[in-house]
């Protein structure tokens, strides 16, 4: 199989949980969709010229998007914007009220630094255990958890300004 | 696991809907491609910025790419990346040899990645509908039906080559009924799609009309329901390869159905507001009950009406206690399809008409469970 056709398999069968990961990093669907895009862009060049195809082509495209988001990030010096409004926001006392506070929840994550972000998306959300974030981010295992700790501190921080539930954490 | 990390992950699978699609993505890719007129002013800027159009070297492998990626359309259900391709190619294709004609002839080949059509409208609008709300002068059907030569990357059958042509001697007012009142694809609009499973039959409509113009409609029957319906400038959800594989053996456009559906359809307007104007029956399918009425129902068209809605994801997440009740709203039309909204009281965003969606049900349901009691 050559590098188009692997590719276009490998967008067929994972192309959405790509856009999956983006949409988790960057909580807006046209980032989402630039970031996989040009790690696309970037893995298709870097194999082509390279000559080897990954032997896990999800993981190593998964890679390209994390490393695409943070160097991205590294450029972008202006606010982001972090979520869209709900279209009708229930009443904070309804059986609806859960509602707001994930949508703090989220509105949290999408405050929290970019490598704090994709720490917590790879962990919570890809489920990958330290070391492989690590390996991935190219850092210690130790830095690791310092960010997952301190991104989960500013979370619990800023989810409590906004008056969610925090009570129980750890 | 403290409960900030538990919350975490549940609100990372809530939104989990909320992303992008792979058919998104590739109709992005193949939009490097595409020719100016489809080209989203927005994008163009973006890569301009980033570079990417003026990079000789890049640009070549970005086409590449894309073109080899929007193969994968067909597998996921882009509306695009095939049809735009497609179009571009196909231009000559069929219409060129009818121009002094009443009767369009079939193209010999369906040339493109579905929906594919061999020319875009031409001497009659098909930006506002999908075919204008005049009857043709003449329409022939035109089947590419599946065959051994053509596979899509699933390993089904394609229909490439042309094996059945009609023109239509009648039905011709049930075809522009059924055909100028189909919803308009919302830009950017997410189709949960599965990738395409067994044989798949493309057809081609081809409308003629007394001021010279013409139009050419592509529809697709799929198992999975994942290529669009397009004229080339105007694209929809919604799919009437049923009717065009009757049609086709037949000779004439079938009348529509007059039974209720509860489910299916949809109508141009509900892209911008949940019911349109002009809506004349209600129909509420319970799951043991279905009731109609024709008059007493415009306070809930109001009031549906009234609701913030935003553009459908044509999904909805499950939320405690996780069951409850679900209604299909029909709302009938003297003339064209009806407009199917759903409502359900557990399951967010609670209210979608496949094209607007609104987050809450709490103001809506009392209404419809008064018109139950009431009826």
């Amino acid at each position: 199989m050559d590098l188009d056709e692997a590719l276009t398999v490998v967008v067929a069968r994972d192309g959405d949980r790509l856009l999956r990961v983006g949409f988790q990093l960057t909580h807006d669907r046209a980032a989402a969709q630039d970031l996989v895009q040009e790690a696309l862009l970037r893995v298709y060049s870097t194999v082509r010229r390279g000559g080897r195809e990954p032997r896990d082509w999800y993981a190593y495209l998964r890679r390209a998007v994390i490393n695409e988001f943070l160097r991205t990030r590294r450029l972008r010096s202006g606010a982001e914007v972090v979520a869209d409004p709900l279209p009708e926001a229930p009443p904070a006392e309804s059986a609806e009220g859960r509602v707001d506070d994930r949508a703090e929840v989220w509105a949290a994550l999408g405050e929290l630094s970019a490598r704090q972000r994709a720490v917590l998306v790879l962990r919570y959300y890809e489920g990958l255990r330290d070391g492989e974030i690590a390996a991935l981010l190219g850092c210690r295992e130790a830095s690791v958890r310092s960010l997952a700790s301190r991104g989960l501190a500013a979370m619990r921080q800023l989810a409590m300004l906004a008056g969610v539930a925090g009570e129980g954490a750890t | 696991m403290s409960d900030i990390e538990e919350l975490l992950g549940q609100v990372m699978a809530d939104h989990d809907d909320e992303a992008p699609r792979a058919a998104d993505l590739l109709r992005a890719l193949a939009a490097a491609e595409a020719p100016a007129e489809t080209w989203s002013w927005r994008r163009r800027r973006r890569l301009a910025v980033r570079g990417l159009a003026g990079r000789a070297g890049r640009a070549r492998w970005l086409t590449s790419a894309a073109a080899a990626i929007a193969v994968a359309a067909v597998m996921i259900g882009s509306a695009w990346a095939g049809g735009l391709i497609g179009g571009r190619n196909g231009t000559r294709t069929g219409i060129h040899h009818t121009t002094r004609l009443a009767e369009l002839t079939c193209p010999a080949k369906y040339r493109g990645v579905a929906p594919w059509v061999p020319a875009r409208p031409a001497g009659i609008g098909g930006r506002s509908r999908l075919a204008p709300l005049r009857t043709p002068i003449s329409a022939v059907v035109c089947g590419y039906l599946p065959n051994l030569r053509h596979k899509n990357l699933a390993g089904h059958l394609v229909g490439h080559a042309l094996t059945r042509q009609r023109q239509l001697t009648g039905g011709l007012a049930a075809l522009v009924g059924d055909l100028a009142w189909l919803p308009r694809l919302l830009p950017g609009q997410p189709i949960p799609c599965l990738t395409v499973l067994g044989p798949q039959s493309n057809y081609l409509i081809g409308l003629a009309y007394r001021s010279g113009g013409r139009i050419w409609v592509s529809t697709t029957a799929d198992a999975t329901g994942c290529v669009m319906t397009s004229n080339g400038d105007f694209t929809t959800f919604a799919n009437v390869s049923a009717e065009a594989a009757k049609a086709v053996r037949t000779g004439r456009w079938p009348e529509p159905p007059q039974v209720v559906s509860c489910g299916s359809g949809g109508r141009l307007g509900q892209e911008t507001v949940m019911v349109p104007a002009g809506s004349t029956s209600l129909t509420i399918c319970a799951a043991r009950v279905v009731r109609t009425v024709t008059s007493g129902f415009q306070g809930l068209v109001a009031a549906l009406n009234a609701l913030p809605a935003r553009t459908s994801t044509r999904g909805c997440s499950s939320k405690p206690p996780f069951h409850g009740q679900n209604y299909q709203l029909e709302f009938g039309y003297p003339q064209g399809p009806a407009v199917q909204v759903r409502v359900s009281s557990y399951c967010y965003p609670a209210i979608d008409n496949l094209s607007l969606q609104a987050y809450s049900a709490k103001t809506i349901l009392p209404l419809i469970e008064q018109m139950l009691r009431a009826s």
